[in-house]
């Protein structure tokens, strides 16, 4: 009998250190930290939130702020749920708006801030209409952060000025510049599609524009099939640019950032991507001039000709967090006039009224006037809709654009793929 | 010495059984558990009892990630096994051949990233070194996109595990041969046999075991195999190098679909400890081999 005692006292013990170990302990001073999740804020930026963490800090007397950083892939899959779901979840987290939102704010993870980001003040730093696009279900769901056009031509200009071709501005002027290349012997399109996302953005956009944004959106949505004929009719267009010999063949099989190396590199005309190339060229190849026009009428397409593909970005505030006013404080501190501007500097530009655009670099300003200007806004694949549909699509694409598979076949076994899931 | 008490050897085993607990069996139960649910990761997870199972058994690109890692295998047993057979029996037929050994064993001390970005510039079909000397040979009906097309893609990776493998393979069995006693060697010397009649004959013979154990290490990493075609393909073109691994690591991580992650990652438990018992039943029955 004493020896049973002694071995409940042993087991005891065990697992009474093992909760200590594993910090089943409950900190006092929890209540006064906030916590921001974000992907890497890189080492430019990053100064400036430890600037407005340490001005807030010193305003809040006994708060601590503190940045849960992590790798962008990391984050954007399972690192945020790991967050979402730990016993120190987050207050605000980065987030993009689109289906994302609309998930986080049903698993009540993303709170309703429109009574808060009035009341706090922050509202006012924002320019008019920067907050369309982040509601959920009629209600502000995210703090602004960033809107990023994912899918405009950046052309070569030197290369464009050498030919005499003048930006396109219809699909049958694309192909028409796209011949004269081809006769140079020059590749008109290079992308690096290694990942499946980057003709998946280029292909989306022309999917769109051919099958209209509806139709688009619905069937990302599962709601209409993958293999209708206006979905068929609109991967012919990507997939004849290959088959014209119009894109470079290792499309399937280089990284997105080896694509882009080869554009500065004068190796192809044209490269479809989004607008942080800007960032990398500045990086990369300051000497390369380029310009972008954003994808070009395609005759006879059911969707908006001037659409444009972009993706929201932001910071939405945990519906299960009590410091709502705190999270709000903290972003009128970050997002001040100061701070913006070198948020800017850093490659970032916010959507705020003191960033007015003469203070930015010529490209990133015509950017901004294409998404101030855009009546249509179309979500990416991967961003804007359930995951394994979008890597459905991203892979038909990749088939249809690499010959492997006519667009019929491709998107009939992408349908197969969406049939399966849930 | 027996124990004064009887709780004293489960007190001794406790720690031990904790840190397996927490590190091995729990992990194990939790991802068996999840495997029967609908879990994106942030939603509470919905028991849907076998489905994922069913599901992953009428995946297709699944089911082939099996036949890319058995072709990725067999390629495998001989570009790096058979061929790490072969530099160890070249390399102790000859005295002073410590710089061969070292440039042999070398790609095996480089992290596989590392390697594998460095022969992705190698292998670019664009700017790589391999099309431009090509090329530059007069061989360019010889340039080829090496990892972009199906029908080269899997096979290239196997040359490339097998340049970095087969050293490992040569470390092994050179260091058997070492092992065998001088007089035998020397004997069929006498004999008059070739350096080939001894390496056949002799050498390979009385190395069994160990050639058992590498074709074992070579089925149980090539199921395995990640790094590799995580950096070189990415399971591309078209999910042509698709291995288990990496498909896994799509489902879960690109895809969120944690609870059918888990099913394929509990297939994939019982195809890799499947092996080793198949390999263990197999070995036991044949016992009788000298050991040297």
């Amino acid at each position: 009998m004493f020896k049973g005692k002694k071995l409940v006292a042993v087991i005891a013990s065990s697992l009474l250190g093992l909760a200590v170990i594993t910090g089943c302990s409950k900190s006092d001073s929890a209540d006064k930290i906030l916590r921001i999740a974000t992907p890497s804020l890189g080492e430019k930026e990053l100064p400036v939130w430890e600037a407005a963490k340490a001005s807030y800090e010193a305003a809040h007397e006994g708060w601590t702020v503190q940045f849960i950083q992590q790798d962008d892939d990391l984050y954007s899959t399972v690192g945020l749920p790991t967050l979402l779901n730990g016993k120190n979840s987050p207050d605000a987290y980065f987030e993009w708006a689109g289906a994302r939102l609309d998930q986080r704010v049903a698993e009540g993870y993303a709170a309703d801030i429109s009574g808060d980001i009035e009341s706090s003040g922050l509202k006012d730093l924002f320019n008019d209409g920067a907050f369309a696009g982040y509601e959920s279900g009629g209600k502000l769901s995210m703090i602004p952060r960033t809107r990023d056009v994912t899918n405009v031509l950046w052309y070569n200009v030197d290369m464009f000025t050498k030919f005499g071709v003048t930006p396109p501005k219809t699909w049958d002027e694309l192909n028409a510049a796209c011949a004269k290349f081809k006769a140079a012997k020059i590749n008109c399109f290079v992308q690096g599609n290694k990942d499946l996302w980057t003709v998946g953005n280029w292909g989306g956009h022309i999917l769109s524009r051919v099958a209209g944004e509806a139709l688009y959106a619905e069937t990302l949505q599962k709601k209409k099939p993958m293999n209708g004929p206006e979905f068929v009719k609109g991967l012919t267009v990507l997939a004849d640019l290959a088959k014209n010999g119009y894109v470079n063949e290792s499309v399937n099989s280089i990284a997105d950032n080896e694509a882009a190396s080869q554009f500065f590199q004068g190796k192809a005309a044209f490269h479809p991507i989004g607008s942080w190339l800007i960032g990398t060229q500045q990086g990369e190849a300051p000497k390369f001039k380029m310009d972008f026009i954003n994808l070009p009428a395609i005759s006879g397409g059911a969707g908006d000709q001037n659409s444009i593909m972009a993706v929201y970005t932001g910071y939405a505030v945990n519906a299960k967090s009590s410091k709502k006013t705190e999270v709000m404080d903290f972003f009128k501190e970050l997002y001040n006039a100061e701070n913006a501007k070198k948020i800017a500097d850093a490659g970032t530009v916010l959507l705020l009224k003191s960033l007015a655009s003469g203070t930015l670099d010529p490209l990133t300003a015509k950017i901004n006037a294409l998404l101030d200007g855009a009546t249509v806004v179309v979500a990416p694949p991967d961003t804007g809709f359930e995951l394994p549909v979008a890597d459905a699509l991203n892979a038909a694409q990749a088939e249809a654009i690499g010959g492997k598979s006519t667009p019929q076949a491709a998107l009939d076994a992408a349908q197969e793929k969406v049939a399966a899931l849930k | 010495m027996k124990p004064t008490a009887r709780w004293i050897p489960y007190f001794l085993v406790a720690p031990a059984f904790l840190i397996f607990s927490i590190a091995i069996l729990g992990p194990i139960l939790a991802t068996f558990g999840l495997s029967l649910t609908d879990w994106d990761g942030f939603s509470t997870p919905s028991f849907v009892g076998f489905e994922n199972f069913v599901r992953a058994f009428q995946d297709k690109i699944y089911m082939n990630s099996y036949w890319h890692a058995g072709v990725y295998i067999a390629a495998t047993l001989i570009l790096e096994v058979a061929i790490g057979l072969l530099l160890a029996g070249l390399v102790s037929a000859k005295r002073n051949t410590t710089f061969y050994r070292v440039a042999f064993f070398t790609p095996v001390m480089l992290p596989l990233v590392v390697i594998s970005v460095l022969w992705s510039f190698l292998l670019n079909p664009d700017l790589g070194i391999l099309n431009r000397l090509l090329g530059q040979i007069g061989l360019e009906s010889w340039q080829h996109i090496w990892l972009g097309d199906q029908s080269t893609a899997l096979l290239t990776i196997s040359v490339i595990s097998g340049w970095i493998f087969a050293g490992f393979y040569m470390a092994i069995f050179y260091a058997g041969f070492q092992r065998i006693p001088s007089t035998i060697i020397e004997s069929a010397r006498l004999d008059g046999a070739s350096e080939w009649q001894l390496l056949r004959g002799i050498k390979i013979p009385m190395v069994k075991n160990l050639t058992e154990v590498a074709i074992l290490l070579c089925f149980t990493g090539g199921i395995q195999v990640f790094d590799l075609v995580y950096v070189l393909t990415n399971g591309g073109p078209y999910d042509t190098t698709q291995v288990p691994t990496t498909y896994l690591v799509r489902v879960v991580f690109r895809d969120q679909q944690m609870g059918y992650g888990s099913a394929l990652a509990v297939i994939l438990t019982l195809v890799v400890v499947t092996i080793g018992l198949i390999y263990n039943k197999v070995r036991t029955k044949d016992d009788a081999v000298v050991e040297y």
